[in-house]
């Protein structure tokens, strides 16, 4: 009887124990690397149609910095940045679509917040981009600085958090101003450029795409002033760690390269060198590659085809784009920017 | 036929035009320095090359000078997160330095004396030339400490933003006399070289 009894309770907690397993395991997906891998590419969710950041053309190849971002992945596991697929999401749909394990990444100019992580099983492993609302005015007004706006007339969009920041950094600051807001941003932007208002405001990188849609965009300056927090971010799922710390080690292996001074084009005499922290990144020396799941030579494989932080920075967004949008926050903590990556050691 | 003779001439010509004058717009350094030649003042910078008012974090106060060779960038903090910034040409490879200096002298359109180890490399330099428009110095000149080195204007609006002097930062004429006015001598100049792999 006794041994009957004990029986039961071992076959009830092992029960117990295995349902909760299962539960568990349905809730929490642990193996985004595994089928990846069997895949054979990396699913990535990202914006529509963002220049600059998401784009594809008419051949259907999509190109940007998200985009890049997600190659460099590929090019860490499959040391191929063409094994990743692109898949087109919407504001609405996307955590549903990263929950839902239609996409291994999101790599769609997220804004990282407290309430996306608490609310949605989400997490946000590192920040790729800082974002922030700007101005954009005339160019003949000559002001060159945010805290000399007092008294302009300011266009909007209505209900967004744009038009409450606003709200806020004027009121901080003492100043006063005229609201124009409008529902639709091209609304926005029409009647800024037909000067029915002094200033412009929204996201900057936002700016300098609109920027471009003027009629005559070098006529038109964007303050160096970012006057809210946008941080931008790749998302994963909740507690899947290990698909968490390549994501969030591919971005640092990027902005750590570009701060070592290794490049798309010198990667082989990176190969090469006997600085400690470049062999460490390059895995000539260590098994940190190894430790992640992946190979030896994984911060190569990004860098080689993908390029570091600066590169993929430039080519996309800054200097090498139409868009031409100065580092700002996104330059190297160590030259006027705040990215910063943790060291590999 | 003849067409055809000729078409086939004009594009060797052409190729070779092109290899000979590729290398010398590819590789900079090439070019040298080219006294008494006037400045074309119509040249327009690439846009982050144009002076202009960015973010940019210090601890450094403001007032200070930080030249970033591998940016080519010159930033003259302003304080609260901000610098103004200018394009700038850089010394050539082999010829970009780092430290921490101040400006010991200014001078208005300076007279040109190159030092003897740039006479010993491009012995074709004059020994002496007065300052003007077509000095390679520019309209302005601000001494980095006891070195050879200067933060100067151009004759070469065009090179702003290469690699190609010997050791000296460039700014073009315009720049170059903003820049003069807002920085006595004393000012603090800190050169940053990308890092050595």
């Amino acid at each position: 009887m006794r041994t009957f009894r004990g029986g039961l309770l071992i076959g009830l907690v092992v029960a117990a124990a295995v349902a909760a397993a299962a539960i568990t395991y349905e809730r929490y997906d642990t193996k985004t690397l595994k089928r990846t891998v069997r895949r054979g590419e990396v699913l990535c969710g990202v914006n529509t149609g963002l220049p600059g950041f998401s784009i594809p053309d008419d051949k259907g190849n999509w190109s940007g910095f998200d985009v890049d971002f997600c190659r460099a992945v590929a090019a860490a596991i499959f040391d191929d940045p063409k094994k990743a697929k692109f898949i087109p999401l919407d504001a609405n749909e996307r955590f549903k679509e990263l929950q839902n394990r239609k996409v291994d990444i999101l790599s769609r100019n997220s804004t990282w917040s407290m309430s996306r992580e608490t609310n949605y099983d989400l997490y946000f492993p590192a920040v790729a981009y800082y974002d922030g609302e700007g101005f954009m005015l005339p160019r003949a007004k000559n002001i060159d600085s945010a805290l000399a706006l007092d008294g302009s007339k300011v266009c909007v969009q209505d209900n967004t958090t744009t038009k409450l920041n606003l709200s806020d950094y004027f009121r901080a600051n003492n100043m006063k101003y005229q609201e124009m807001k409008f529902e639709k941003l091209d609304d926005v932007v029409k009647a800024y450029d037909t000067g029915k208002c002094d200033v412009l405001t929204a996201d900057a990188s936002q700016l300098y795409a609109l920027r471009l849609n003027l009629a005559k965009p070098g006529d038109h300056v964007i303050l160096p002033d970012i006057i809210s927090k946008e941080p931008l971010a790749p998302v994963v799922r909740e507690r899947d760690d290990d698909w968490m710390l390549i994501v969030k080690w591919t971005l640092y292996a990027m902005i750590n390269a570009e701060e070592l001074g290794i490049t798309s084009q010198n990667i082989d005499e990176a190969l090469k060198s006997k600085k400690p922290d470049v062999m460490r990144l390059v895995g000539t020396e260590g098994t940190y590659g190894e430790d992640l799941g992946l190979t030896k030579d994984w911060a190569v494989r990004i860098i080689r085809h993908v390029g570091n932080y600066g590169e993929v920075y430039e080519r996309n967004v800054g200097s090498g784009s139409k868009l031409g949008i100065p580092r700002g926050l996104n330059q190297l903590w160590n030259a006027g920017g705040i990215q910063y990556a943790p060291p590999i050691r | 036929m003849i067409k055809f003779r000729q078409l086939i001439w004009i594009t060797i010509a052409s190729i070779g035009l092109a290899l000979s004058v590729a290398p010398g717009f590819a590789q900079q350094p090439d070019r040298g320095d080219e006294p008494g030649m006037i400045p074309d003042d119509s040249v327009e910078l690439a846009p982050e090359y144009q002076k202009q008012m960015v973010y940019y974090r210090s601890t450094e106060p403001a007032g200070t000078i930080i030249i970033s060779t591998a940016e080519r960038h010159l930033y003259l903090i302003q304080g609260n997160g901000r610098a103004l910034r200018y394009g700038i040409g850089v010394g050539r490879d082999g010829f970009q330095w780092q430290g921490m200096v101040s400006i010991t002298k200014k001078a208005e359109w300076p007279d040109w004396t190159p030092p003897p180890e740039m006479i010993a490399r491009q012995p074709y330099l004059p020994r002496f030339m007065a300052g003007g428009p077509g000095n390679p110095l520019g309209a302005r000149a601000m001494y980095l400490g006891a070195t050879v080195y200067r933060i100067h204007g151009t004759n070469q609006p065009d090179t702003i933003g290469t690699a190609i002097s010997s050791g000296c930062f460039r700014l073009v004429n315009a720049d170059v006399a903003d820049l003069y006015g807002r920085v006595p001598v004393g000012t603090k100049v800190i050169i940053r070289q990308k890092p050595e792999l």
